[in-house]
């Protein structure tokens, strides 16, 4: 009888002590910023939604444990190894645009100067070159106009020797404002090229 | 005669088919765009793409579908083409089953599956386009990213 029963107690005991399935945790960013994340199994959902807030799905058809804060000294310890090797984070640029052109203008320039020396520290060969507009003129128009903004910031960044291959350039139009407006609103901080440097 | 004619019927053919070829070209270009490159890099990690493992180093290109397997001292630390930071810990396996970024045509899509390991993401501006569209799945549940950095342990 308690040769049978050891290796049972032994299985229970090996089950309490770790944590198995997945543990979430929602920590700020870079930026102090916390986010939200909804952890969801076949048995229910459990939202995160402060700094260090964590929650465990220990089995799919069991609910998320409810949220609670874990320590620090706990999340180094989970995440110690990992957080270790988080790259340092993309840079980035705004660079803002006159209404209905991809002109730059001499303040642009002197800020593209500055994009050109933040590349240059991070010996960066992966940079994007996002073209933005605001939402006066029709959405076709303003995907026209953004793609005309990166490219000119971009034919800038080649010309003081930064490599064509290293550049990802895309345009976004009307559909990712800094600052949301109603249609056909000028707005001069959504007349913009953001560049990230990676 | 019917040779001749024969010649006739084939050519269209090889046309369609050399058509069709170079048609695909683009196509497949586009499919195969690097979607992150390796910033950060312990050894060993691996991807394993359609079956073929490549070693992982600082520079190194990562696509969509690409399975991502560290050893017991092993860390890869990513930087996506939307900005999203994504690093795996020692011991992990990862796969990215999902990844667009068209903003202009509000397409954005990324969904990753953890097998197991450790993982700290920080999102990009896919999850700032569309909160819903940044999604981790686990053997036991889904997470569903509002923006900014989580960290996930499968074990």
């Amino acid at each position: 009888m308690i040769k049978i029963l050891l290796p049972t107690l032994a299985a229970v005991t090996l089950t309490a002590c770790c944590n198995t399935g997945t543990t979430v945790v929602l920590i700020p960013d870079a930026a102090g910023k916390v986010g939200q994340v909804s952890v969801t199994t076949k048995a229910g959902t459990t939202n995160l939604s402060k700094a260090n807030e964590s929650t465990a799905a220990t089995k799919a058809e069991q609910s998320p444990t409810s949220a609670a804060i874990m320590s620090t000294d706990k999340i180094q310890t989970m995440f110690g190894d990992t957080l270790a090797k988080v790259p340092i984070p993309p840079e980035r640029f705004r660079l803002y645009f006159s209404s209905g052109t991809s002109d730059i203008s001499a303040e642009t320039r002197a800020e593209i100067g500055k994009v050109i020396d933040v590349i240059k520290k991070h010996e960066s060969c992966d940079l994007s070159v996002i073209g933005h507009s605001d939402r006066v003129g029709d959405n076709a128009s303003n995907k026209g106009l953004s793609i005309d903004r990166a490219k000119a910031v971009a034919e800038i960044l080649t010309s003081n020797g930064i490599d064509a291959k290293c550049m990802d350039i895309r345009y976004y139009g009307e559909n990712d404002p800094a600052i949301p407006t109603a249609d056909n609103v000028a707005e001069a901080r959504n007349r913009r090229v953001e560049v990230e440097i990676r | 005669m019917i040779q001749r004619d024969n010649r006739y019927v084939v050519r269209p053919t090889i046309l369609c088919i050399s058509l069709g070829i170079l048609l695909l070209l683009p196509a497949n270009s586009i499919a195969n765009e690097r979607i992150g490159l390796v910033k950060t890099y312990d050894p060993l990690a691996v991807a394993v793409r359609q079956g073929v493992e490549y070693q992982l180093e600082k520079g190194a290109e990562i696509f969509e579908g690409d399975t991502i397997i560290t050893d017991p001292s092993g860390a890869v630390g990513i930087i996506f083409t939307d900005g999203a930071v994504l690093t795996l810990g020692p011991s992990g396996k990862l796969v990215v089953e999902n990844f667009m970024f068209n903003p202009a045509e509000q397409k954005v899509s990324f969904i990753s599956r953890v097998a197991k390991g450790t993982v700290a993401f920080i999102s990009g501006a896919i999850g700032r386009i569309s909160p819903k569209a940044v999604q981790f799945k686990t053997p036991t549940a889904t997470l569903g990213l509002h923006g900014t950095k989580i960290l996930i342990k499968v074990e």
